[in-house]
């Protein structure tokens, strides 16, 4: 009951700073919008104003979109607890009777529908620039449950960096490049050993799924997204084990104060 | 006994120096009790609190809120409440209202008792008209009453202060001064650090006094003070000494400090010191009493 409790108490402490600070929100949507407009502009240059992106230009737009649904997720948990250590709030969290790794993902989970939302406006305002209408499926849901799960591990992973080190900023940024390349890279287009090997990277095989769904129409296959399930499952298991580890560091060292 | 901890002893290693924070340190806490840990700065109060609230492992020793060790039991921080050095213990983009309503529920409180007892709160803390105004935006004494608050929505058996009063104007220490004593007298035990060692004197039932990470000294504040203070009186009067009574008292071993004031060391010669003064009119008549500031500075400085 008290995780249930909990769930509402962050529902509604999300809610009440989204309302509070909507400018921010309302600036973050166009600065995510006016990158991805940059990017497709730089793209359009590079292979020249007669090359049609076509198919590629949807696979842009679904992976661009996963990277700043991700980069919302990654923001929530690491950007969170680096900002509460620095704000002190942190130690008040870790003197709750709920471990601090279910505080984490309760938290993620309650800030998650806010997050789709504002993902979906800025999918509709990129969709409407481009004039590039994408069509979405019931089938897009699994590949989609699959990017959240391994989003999650890879956020807690950087928790653990930022509970340990705090000063986490310079990784979090170089982390948003890695992310990207994570989430752009055509596996579904791999062959051969490279294709093996791309299913040892986090996020990068649902992604694939999912833009194979999205972007090129493709019907879903079950046993790939059996293996997503498990890729993102090895993923959030890694987070989790990091994360524990992290915080008896943390509170060995005296590392939960201070910044 | 609502607090006990046992020889807890922390280490750190500092640029491959090993540094002892805390070593054998054994406190404990009665319900209603107010405890007040004192130490020159890095002296060790702050890791010992944290050790207590289960924020940092001890290398050695035990802790108990009622019996439940916070290292290995987690129901057992619904026992404790803490507030931590400084303003950081709020989101100050929140009110208090919706602080105490987030903090509650963390503690494992149902919405419905949080509403009720955040009303309670503000009203008793005399924030409601404060309620729903953002944390930033209220004064620093504002600010720790609110924390004080959230410290204490889940009613805990044990409240940790660390520094209660640091950077409050006199109107607010007063206020914190007057909680401290209203939530002690409810049965909550109350352990604070504090570098104001009057504000320690004045609320606290027992003092520990930690340098260097040990505890040099834990007594009832009336026993330490007793123990330090003289057998000598001190005499004002409300006019001066004539030549002829001078000479008498000083044959007596009175020290005359003034015209008007006088020390008795020697107690048999008190009521003899008196029948002189007889009928001179005396203003006040007070056995020396050591305050804990020279207390505490004479045993740091011994250590």
């Amino acid at each position: 009951m008290n995780l249930i409790w909990l769930f509402g108490a962050e529902l509604k402490r999300g809610w009440i700073l989204q309302r509070r600070y909507v400018v921010e929100t309302i600036a973050l949507m166009i600065g995510l919008t006016l990158v991805f407009c940059g990017l497709l502009v730089s793209t359009q240059n590079l292979v020249g104003p007669d090359v049609q992106l076509g198919d590629r230009l949807d696979a842009l737009v679904v992976s661009y979109v996963l990277w700043s649904l991700s980069l919302f997720i990654m923001g929530n948990i690491a950007g969170e607890l680096q900002q509460e250590a620095q704000t002190g709030t942190l130690e008040q969290l870790f003197l709750s009777p709920i471990r601090a790794a279910q505080l984490l993902i309760i938290r993620a989970l309650a800030n998650l529908a806010p997050q789709l939302v504002i993902n979906l406006a800025i999918l509709i305002l990129i969709m409407a620039i481009t004039g590039n209408w994408l069509s979405f499926s019931l089938f897009a849901l699994p590949p989609l449950i699959t990017v959240l799960l391994s989003a999650y591990g890879l956020s807690l992973v950087l928790g653990s960096l930022a509970l340990l080190f705090k000063k986490v900023q310079q990784v979090l940024a170089v982390f948003q490049f890695l992310l990207f390349f994570m989430l752009m890279a055509p596996m579904e287009t791999w062959t051969g050993p490279s294709y093996l090997l791309g299913w040892l990277l986090p996020i990068t095989p649902s992604a694939g799924l999912l833009r194979n769904v999205i972007s090129y129409g493709a019907p879903l296959d079950w046993i790939l997204v059996l293996l997503a399930l498990l890729n993102s499952a090895l993923y959030l298991g890694l987070g989790l084990l990091l994360f524990h580890w992290a915080e008896r560091k943390a509170k060995k060292y005296g590392g939960l104060g201070g910044y | 006994m609502i607090l006990e901890s046992h020889k807890l002893k922390k280490s750190y290693r500092d640029k491959g120096r090993l540094i002892s924070a805390v070593h054998d340190v054994s406190l404990r806490i009665a319900a209603g009790e107010v405890a007040a840990f004192l130490g020159p700065n890095g002296a060790g109060k702050t890791t010992t609190i944290k050790i207590i609230a289960g924020l940092l492992r001890p290398d050695e020793g035990w802790v108990r809120i009622c019996d439940r060790n916070p290292h290995k039991n987690q129901s057992a921080l619904k026992l404790l409440g803490a507030v931590l050095e400084g303003n950081r213990n709020l989101y100050w983009r929140l009110t208090p209202a919706e602080n105490l309503e987030y903090f509650g529920v963390l503690r494992g409180l149902s919405p419905r008792i949080v509403q009720q007892r955040s009303h309670v709160l503000l009203e008793r803390f005399n924030l409601a008209h404060k309620a729903q105004t953002i944390v930033g935006a209220l004064s620093r004494g504002m600010q720790q009453k609110v924390a004080i608050m959230v410290a204490l929505i889940h009613q805990p058996r044990l409240l940790l202060l660390d520094e209660p009063t640091l950077g409050l104007d006199v109107e607010a220490t007063e206020e914190v001064k007057q909680l401290v004593r209203e939530i002690a007298s409810q049965g909550c035990a109350i352990l604070l650090t504090t570098h104001q060692l009057a504000i320690a004197e004045e609320l606290a039932d027992r003092i520990a006094i930690i340098n260097q990470g040990k505890v040099i000294m834990e007594q009832a504040t009336h026993d330490l003070i007793r123990q330090f203070s003289g057998s000598a009186y001190q005499i004002e009067l409300e006019v001066s000494l004539d030549p002829a009574r001078r000479l008498k008292l000083e044959n007596l071993g009175t020290d005359i400090e003034t015209e008007t004031k006088l020390r008795v060391s020697n107690l048999a010669a008190l009521y003899q010191v008196l029948a002189l003064l007889k009928p001179l009119p005396v203003l006040r008549i007070q056995k020396e009493e050591a305050n804990l500031t020279d207390i505490f500075l004479k045993l740091v400085r011994e250590q």
